[in-house]
């Protein structure tokens, strides 16, 4: 346009002042650790988790009825896990590629990550009550333990696990960062071009929608468009990346400053204590009194007991202790100044300690269903009618009556002679 | 007992998708400022700002000014800072009168 071209002399007066600048964090090394976590491992989790838990629950559907309590809390362990792990691929994808998925996708998978996650870490607790009671309190047991109970502790947690999960529900949204977005550039005076927005939130969001219709009326579209994009010549690719192609996040946002400070406070710490501490004190008290139980008991299998035991709560702790450490350490220092590189290798440190966190879901399957020999037992079944599926469809077809007649028979003779239901399913 | 013979083939295609998309991920990352500068930046390097606040993702509030030597993160409780912001302001409303005059 009719744009001079003295900009060489605005620019040169810049390099007469000596000043350097604080810049907003770019957490390079986090994005790039996130990038090889979240397409590897995290492709491992989802494929090993969605198989283990699967398989669990396919074992409970087909083949053995739910008839104790500890059933009933595996099979809800193991729906939890699925659908955990089931969110987790779509939560990489969206976070990696700035949640081209929308708001409504945002608010589904970080809220089904809440509610898994804790009924996940609650039922771990009612599992380690339930084995408490049927091995420590075994006289009380047939009392305490039936399976309307079980149900409708499980139904508690969920709800439990979903009113925890409200404030995340509500305040994760779809949005493009305001920082990002919305910029006044005042380059020069000559090209009269004031880019704008939101150009005043600090005044709140009525008036800044007012002030930038208003104020600006004669730029019309080709205000928002320019706005940026051409502003910062000289920013190279950074400002053009963040320009042309909007980057949305699935993070809170708020109405007011005081919400926001509390809620950030508050969603973490609820995790750490509802989704980590009172689990944990809840295992450590009653496998403490199951091990000392059963150290006492004449049992040929209680070192079997006692090292399942303790490889539950081992597991447990070393999933877990890492990424609940980090995130209290994050949670502690939020709102305090920090280096770019302390930041980022906090959240380095947060990326990978949640993805050992995550590892949890897969162990679960093996921690709590595979190690019991009724369970092996129906699983085995499940992968012998595999087989003789495979074969019904490669064989000819006159073999399928044999083949079927093989598996059913037996089936049923196992399942009755294990009703006693005991709760430790070894 | 299909099905079972289809989840896997729907993990294994999910799982390759997964890997596939993600080995191009062109996501910028969002900077948020962590910390202020502790020295005042010289008025006439500063282009523009933005602002960064604590309502959303980002934990503290700040002014970022842009200048030529990239963007400088600053504290909005800073009297210097504010005035700036003001300053950037008031040059804006100079600009949308003289413009619409024309």
């Amino acid at each position: 346009m009719e744009f001079s071209e003295d900009d060489s002399m605005l620019n040169q007066s810049d390099y007469d002042y000596d000043y350097d600048v604080v810049t907003p964090c770019s957490y390079q090394n986090n994005h790039s650790v996130a990038l090889v976590v979240g397409q590897y491992v995290h492709s491992v989790i989802f494929v090993l988790g969605f198989l283990g838990n699967s398989l669990v629950i396919v074992t409970y559907a087909f083949y053995k009825r739910t008839k104790s309590m500890t059933d009933v809390y595996l099979l809800n362990v193991a729906v939890a896990d699925l659908l955990f792990v089931l969110s987790l691929p779509l939560i990489v994808y969206n976070e990696l590629w700035s949640w081209p998925m929308g708001p409504v996708a945002c608010k589904l998978l970080r809220g089904s990550y809440s509610v898994n996650l804790y009924s996940g870490m609650l039922l771990l607790a009612c599992i380690s009550a339930d084995r408490y009671i049927a091995i420590v309190q075994a006289r009380r047991s047939f009392r305490l333990r039936s399976l309307a109970y079980s149900r409708l502790i499980c139904a508690l947690v969920w709800t439990f696990a979903f009113l925890l999960s409200v404030p995340t529900f509500y305040f994760y949204n779809w949005y493009e960062p305001s920082h990002t977005r919305d910029s006044f550039l005042y380059e020069r005076e000559e090209r009269n071009r004031t880019f704008t927005r939101d150009a005043f939130p600090y005044e709140g969001e009525e008036r800044n929608r007012t002030f930038t219709r208003d104020a600006f009326p004669y730029e019309g579209e080709e205000r928002n468009r320019t706005f940026t994009r051409d502003a910062f010549p000289y920013e190279g690719q950074e400002a053009n990346g963040s320009s042309r192609s909007p980057h949305y996040v699935c993070e809170f946002s708020f109405m007011d400053d005081d919400a926001a400070r509390t809620t950030k406070v508050a969603v973490p710490s609820t995790q750490l204590a509802v989704g980590f501490f009172l689990p944990l004190l809840v295992m450590i008290s009653c496998y403490s009194a199951i091990v000392v139980t059963l150290l006492r008991a004449r049992n040929f299998q209680r070192h079997r007991a006692v090292r399942v035991v303790l490889a539950v709560v081992a597991v447990f702790l070393v999933c877990h202790l890492p990424y609940n450490v980090a995130l209290f350490h994050d949670t502690v220092s939020m709102f305090q100044q920090q280096t770019c590189e302390a930041s980022d290798a906090l959240q380095v440190a947060k990326t990978v300690t949640q993805t050992v966190a995550y590892l949890h879901c897969c162990l679960n399957p093996v921690l709590y269903a595979f190690v019991g020999v009724k369970f092996r037992n129906h699983f085995l079944r499940i992968v012998q009618d595999l087989w003789c599926l495979g074969k019904r469809y490669i064989a000819p077809r006159r073999f399928s009556r044999v083949t079927s007649e093989v598996y059913v028979s037996p089936r049923r003779s196992v399942d009755g002679s294990n009703d006693n239901g005991s709760s430790f399913t070894m | 007992m299909v099905s079972i013979r289809a989840t896997v083939m729907v993990i294994t295609i999910l799982t390759v998708c997964v890997l596939v998309t993600h080995t191009d991920s062109s996501a910028v990352p969002h900077g948020c400022c962590r910390g202020y500068m502790k020295t005042k930046l010289p008025f006439p390097v500063i282009r523009g700002y933005s602002v960064q606040t604590q309502r959303e993702l980002c934990p503290i509030n700040a002014i970022i000014f842009h200048t030529q030597k990239g963007k400088a993160c600053t504290d909005p409780a800073l009297n210097w800072v504010m005035d700036y912001v003001n300053r950037l302001r008031n040059k804006a409303q100079r600009v949308h009168i003289k413009n619409s005059k024309m």
